[in-house]
């Protein structure tokens, strides 16, 4: 295979979801980041960085939820999921919701007349955060990431 | 101007409730899978069947070669689920196992019949009949 065939790629026949997954969690890592930096250095240029991100991770997390489902359609045949698998599934949605509430409360905010974040917006992204490095743990244990060689 | 601010106390109340709410999913899985007992499939272990350990993302072992008409069980003994799956995708195909989990198959006729694990493709592995 080689590594710059675009039809190969796009059919590959390891899971997308896999490669996918890396851009909402990095995105939504970086927005949180951004805001925790905005808030204690009061720089609205970073609050609109971390806006932008959370946008992007909010629409990243569409394919991601769609890939998930289709690679347990596919690999498992759709059969009743439970244990790690199961748990993997019900956070990655938590998270995904959470990315996107996220996000829903910048654009409230942005719309806002007085354009403040409110406070508990860095409780809900710590959350999200947690959330998402939950799922992500469980996620690189599925994948086996991590077995000794 | 009052009702605004009644709407946004709603509001305010709505996303507190959610925070908590998804706050409070992993810690309920986690406790789920600590109480949770770990189920065995039940295989029935026959004189001279033989076992497949699933291990550390390999099947093991990987080759072997049995007699037609002898029954093939393959054990969970990793920490995440595997799948055993014909390569044909037709001839046997477990469920996800998980932890000390069965799953047997009896090879009648003679032939090479190479398989894989389904959430985990490069898990492959051969059994020869003769």
């Amino acid at each position: 295979m080689h590594p710059f065939n675009i039809r190969e790629a796009l059919l590959a026949k390891h899971a997308q979801h896999v490669v996918l997954i890396h851009f909402p969690i990095a995105l939504c890592i970086a927005g949180v980041a951004f805001d925790f930096v905005a808030y204690w250095t009061k720089r609205s240029a970073l609050a609109t960085a971390a806006y932008y991100n959370f946008t992007v991770a909010a629409i990243a997390t569409f394919p991601v939820v769609a890939t998930g489902l289709l690679a347990w359609q596919f690999q498992l045949e759709g059969q009743k999921l439970k244990g790690m698998l199961l748990q993997h599934l019900v956070l990655g949605v938590a998270s995904s919701a959470m990315i996107c509430l996220v996000w829903y409360v910048h654009f409230r905010s942005r719309r806002a007349p007085e354009q403040k974040l409110p406070r508990y917006c860095l409780a809900i992204e710590l959350v999200a955060m947690g959330l998402v490095a939950l799922t992500a743990h469980l996620g690189g244990y599925l994948s086996g990431v991590n077995i000794s060689s | 101007m009052r009702r605004w601010k009644m709407q946004r106390n709603k509001t305010s109340r709505i996303l507190r409730t959610m925070i908590l709410a998804a706050a409070a999913i992993p810690s309920l899985i986690l406790a789920n899978g600590a109480l949770q007992p770990r189920s065995v499939t039940a295989a029935q272990e026959k004189p001279g069947a033989i076992t497949v350990t699933i291990d550390n993302f390999s099947f093991g072992p990987m080759q072997l070669e049995i007699k037609a008409g002898t029954e093939v069980t393959w054990i969970n003994k990793d920490d995440v689920p595997h799948t055993v799956v014909s390569d044909d995708h037709k001839l046997f195909k477990s469920r996800a196992l998980d932890t000390d989990e069965k799953f047997s198959f009896t090879f009648k006729d003679p032939g090479t019949y190479e398989y894989f694990c389904s959430v985990h493709p490069k898990m492959t592995g051969k059994i020869i009949v003769k």
